[in-house]
């Protein structure tokens, strides 16, 4: 989940709350925060509400909570005369900008709007794959007619942060923006650009501003662009954005645009759902009236239209989240607060039931216990280098120690005995445990199996010793079982045997070999069994 | 335990009570120098007590022995006399050197008298039987006689110090030891013969290996009763899974954050789904829901799995007939790095409830029973996103010393999603993460010790008859 670092004496003070009362606050909009100095705090936001990830988009939300605005923010817009000519741009087809006027920005304001973009291009960007933002002073500008098309890797500007000019070739190998999100949108030799009427680049989208309208805290007025692959996320994340300035008090202004897809922008695009009373209640099993609906629905910030037996409810433009009746109904809760909803009383019902699969687990682990072995729990994960046959390579491991996905339990227990060689002797172990390995019948030609393994390491141990509780484990379930001698890469030639139940095999048990044992640098003597609980399941 | 000597002295010693060293050795034909060393032994087995007495004895001279032999001087002398006067001057020829003796001893025991130089015996005979008896065995002699014997240098006084032992204990072990009783001295009744050595009791024994139950197992054990006991069923499916299950039933886009590299664990190959139905509805929630192309390859690829959710959408692509309560316990894979608290294999508990009218009030009162279950009493509910549930809420549980953790995601199931699987009655769902719960529960410093890789560690774990409710 994003998290974002926040003056906190800005928002105290817009709300005129404590810190305690924000806390609370923060929790019904599935928020939390914690301090980072005496000054910061760091709220962390849920992945649904990006309108949330600037502090104006906070307290707008949280003023509708305190009930001091009801219903959607009104904010002014007005035309201007700046003119946004987008052209064919394949990589990152859509592109829409806007203004905002009569900004004031402090310096914590720049860093925390800066952070507003990042975290944006992270989340709903999908790390500026999706949407590109650029934030550009709009009096450093100098046309009203501004363009997004595609330049070639000769051509030159001089990008953030830098004194000098460079061309874009130079920009996406050099800088670090260009390094990470240089190939984004990198098609046929030709990047996407949004420049003025005379050639100057202002953006090169998804990866640098230039220099020449970087914001600084002097500045006033802002012209914001979104370029993207998808046109739906473009118009939101522009209308998130002005509206979250506008709550800070600046002034939307219009662009004209010149597309196939807008005529204007920002869109601030709104969107209807039409839900009824007895909806929400069924949903939230609560008794609300028409009347608490609309007013806690009004502190969600929503505008609410009373149609008789349905309520319209107008979704925000910069409420994404809301896809249908129940993002509505979950809104109603969240407002009506999770605190103030009794959980039912529980019904139990039907009697419950487990799977065969817990039901012989539980069988062979008591039976264990009696023979005397003491139960070990190992990972699932280990490194293929101890493993044989065919097992679960893991494409994106992060250590190697875990790179591949075990077929046997017998790797486990040898990796668990070597890391045992300084334990009171005798160790008496068992493990039930699942293995992975190939099946051609599952839908994703693998399944788990389910595996008991028993071991027995002391100073001096033998066949029969672990054979023995083995032997009897099986036949108190019923089990008449048959050795046949065999041979195992980790077991000694003629110290080992397949056990067999009407010539199905249901395990193995043989004495380690020594040079198994001296790989592992084990000091000590092995026997060790594995049993196919799922072949035993089927017996009884 | 004691041996045979040792018992032969303490069964002589019951007779006797108190006895020298060398009146045993000699009674019972024991060594002296044994006969010590056993007298150490059986007083440190507190059989008896040692102590050195002085002891006054009488040996037997050279002509006490020689007397013993040939007889008294003054019973020569009467025996010569046989009864009838004799002259003094043919006495002496007859008799010799001891003559003096013999008159002088003869008259002192008033055997005699002598007249002029005549000798009249005044006894018939005479044996001085008392003295050779007092020579034979001076202990038993009456004192004048003793004074007698040493005045005629008969004997010697001797002082002797003599090492005495005395019964304190009475023993009833009055027969050879043994280790074991077998079956052979059962059965035979042998077993009478012996007694058994004593143990030293009060020493530890020695290491013994424990069948054990491992306690994080037997937690998850005891959850699942407790889901048993709330009316659910256990539902079970495999660690390798399609992104199908894993995300796209779930309504998770295919752009979702989640669904990047690092956030799962990727596995060669692709998956086959015979359900064409379904893979179209799924395609068509997620394009319409989130305006996008929606690729059913990126859906057949392999994982695995990264949360028990994939359980639960598979339960619903099998289009159940409600109502249902259906749990699943299992394993789940996220890469991370691991430290004292993230593993990146970790069980989570994953419930569905499908039933005609099952609200979200319904859904906080199944939570609230289940962390109830659990032991955790205090719970809060805090609203919350996840793709596939709305309203969705996490679970904050009070845990001692510790304050608020979360504990759990849940919500009531998207109509996107039941629609997609034919379910027109509403479901709610959650997870739980299990490994950091017990943790927190078992009071462990180290998520990584519920998979103690020590066995000593496991061995020495106390078994708390509270640790898991």
């Amino acid at each position: 989940m994003p998290t974002i670092n926040v003056y906190k004496w800005r928002i105290l003070n817009e709300l005129k709350i404590n810190e305690s009362k924000l806390e609370d606050l923060l929790f019904n909009l599935k928020s939390e925060m914690k301090p980072i100095d005496q000054d910061h705090i760091e709220i962390e936001i849920n992945n649904d509400r990006p309108d949330l990830l600037f502090v104006y988009g906070i307290i707008r939300a949280i003023k509708g909570l305190l009930k001091r605005e009801l219903g959607e923010a009104k904010y002014q817009v007005k035309d201007t005369d700046y003119l946004f000519e987008v052209k064919e741009v394949k990589s990152r087809p859509y592109a829409l900008s806007a203004i905002v006027e009569n900004i004031k920005l402090d310096d914590e304001l720049l860093k925390e709007l800066i952070q507003f973009q990042e975290k944006l291009h992270v989340t709903v960007g999908r790390k500026r794959k999706k949407i590109a933002i650029g934030l550009h002073d709009l009096d450093k500008i100098d046309s009203k007619h501004i363009l997004y098309t595609t330049v070639d890797l000769n051509y030159k500007f001089v990008p953030l942060n830098s004194s000098k000019e460079m061309i874009v070739k130079e920009v996406l190998e050099e800088t670090e923006q260009g390094k990470e999100y240089g190939t984004i949108s990198l098609y046929n030799g030709k990047m996407p650009a949004i420049m003025q009427s005379d050639g100057q680049i202002l953006s090169l989208p998804p990866v640098i501003n230039a220099e020449k309208t970087r914001i600084e805290t002097s500045t006033r007025n802002l012209f914001i662009d979104v370029t993207g692959t998808s046109l739906d996320t473009v118009i939101f994340t522009l209308d998130l954005i002005v509206t979250n300035l506008a709550e800070m008090g600046g002034k939307i202004g219009r662009v004209k645009v010149l597309s196939p897809y807008a005529e204007f922008s920002p869109v601030l695009r709104h969107s209807s759902i039409k839900i009824s009373i007895d909806y929400i209640n069924n949903v939230l099993g609560t008794q609300l009236t028409k009347d608490e609906i609309i007013e806690l629905l009004k502190m969600a910030r929503f505008d609410v239209n009373d149609i008789g037996s349905e309520l319209e409810v107008i979704i925000p433009p910069y409420r994404n989240d809301i896809l249908a009746q129940i993002d509505i109904t979950e809104d109603v809760a969240m407002t009506y607060g999770y605190a103030n909803l009794i959980p039912s009383p529980y019904k139990v019902g039907k009697i419950g039931e487990l799977t065969e699969k817990t039901k012989i687990t539980r069988v062979i682990r008591d039976l264990s216990i009696g023979a005397g072995f003491t139960e070990i729990f190992t990972f699932i994960l280990t490194n293929d280098s101890y493993l044989i046959g065919n097992f679960v390579k893991i494409l994106n491991p992060v250590t190697i120690d875990y790179n591949a996905v075990r077929n046997s339990l017998i790797p486990s227990m040898l990796q668990f005995l070597s890391k045992n060689q300084h334990a009171r002797m005798p160790i008496k172990v068992f493990e039930v445990g699942e293995v992975v390995v190939e099946n051609e019948k599952s839908e994703t030609g693998y399944s788990n199996k389910l595996n008991a393994v028993y071991s027995i390491m002391n100073s001096k141990v033998s066949f029969e010793e672990l054979q023995a509780p083995v032997h009897y484990i099986l036949s108190n379930l019923g089990i008449s079982v048959e050795y046949k001698k065999a041979q195992h890469p980790f077991l000694i030639d003629g110290r080992t045997a397949l056990i067999y139940c009407n010539g199905k095999k249901i395990g193995i048990i043989g004495e380690v070999k020594p040079e198994i044992l001296e790989k592992l640098k084990i000091e000590y003597p092995i026997a060790i069994s594995e049993i196919y609980l799922d072949e035993i399941k089927e017996l009884l | 335990m004691l041996s045979e000597n040792e018992i032969k002295i303490l069964e002589y010693l019951a007779k006797v009570k108190e006895a020298s060293a060398e009146n045993i050795s000699k009674q019972l034909n024991i060594p002296l120098d044994t006969v010590f060393s056993i007298s150490r032994l059986l007083k440190e087995k507190g059989y008896i007590e040692l102590e050195e007495k002085e002891h006054i004895k009488y040996e037997l001279t050279e002509e006490g022995k020689r007397r013993l032999n040939e007889g008294f001087p003054e019973e020569k002398l009467l025996n010569t006399l046989a009864g009838k006067e004799g002259k003094i001057k043919d006495l002496k020829e007859k008799i010799g050197k001891d003559f003096d003796i013999a008159i002088g001893w003869a008259k002192r025991k008033g055997l005699i008298k002598i007249e002029d130089d005549n000798i009249i015996p005044l006894v018939q005979v005479y044996e001085a039987k008392e003295e050779k008896e007092a020579l034979k065995k001076p202990e038993d002699a009456k004192e004048e006689i003793i004074q007698q014997l040493l005045y005629r240098k008969m004997l010697i006084k001797k002082t002797e110090k003599e090492l005495y032992l005395r019964l304190i204990k009475e023993t009833v072990e009055t027969k050879p030891s043994i280790t074991f009783l077998t079956s052979e001295l059962l059965v035979s009744g042998e077993w009478r013969k012996y007694t058994l050595r004593e143990y030293n009791v009060e020493a530890f024994p020695p290491f013994y290996s424990l069948g054990k139950k491992h306690f994080f197992k037997e937690f998850l054990e005891k959850l699942r009763d407790l889901m048993k006991e709330l009316g659910f069923k256990e539902v079970y499916s495999d660690y390798i899974e399609m992104e199908f299950y894993n995300f796209d039933l779930l309504f998770q886009a295919q752009d979702h954050p989640a669904r990047e590299i690092h956030d799962s664990f990727a596995i060669t190959g692709k998956g086959k789904i015979a359900d064409e139905k379904l893979i179209e509805k799924v395609r068509q929630i997620h394009e319409k829901g989130w305006k996008y192309t929606w690729d059913v390859n990126i859906a057949m690829r392999l994982m695995l799995r990264s949360q028990t959710t994939a359980t639960t959408a598979r339960v619903l692509a099998s289009r159940p007939k409600p109502p249902i309560k259906v749990f699943t316990i299992g394993k789940v894979f996220r890469p991370d790095s691991i430290d004292a608290t993230h593993l990146i294999e970790f069980h989570q508990l994953d419930g569905l409830v499908i039933e005609d009218g099952y609200n979200f009030r319904d859904l906080l009162g199944t939570l609230k029973e289940i962390f109830n279950g659990i032991g955790i009493k205090e719970i809060k509910f805090k609203p919350a996103y996840f793709p596939f549930t709305e309203p969705s809420v996490e679970v904050y549980g009070k845990i001692e010393g510790l304050g608020w953790v979360e504990m759990s995601g849940a919500g009531l199931l998207r109509p996107e999603i039941l629609e997609a699987v034919n379910i027109s009655s509403s479901a709610g769902a959650w997870g739980i993460g299990i490994d950091r719960l017990a943790m927190l529960l078992f009071g462990l410093k180290d998520i990584r010790l519920l998979y103690a890789s020590d066995v000593e560690y496991l061995r020495n774990r106390k078994v708390d008859i509270n640790a898991y409710y």
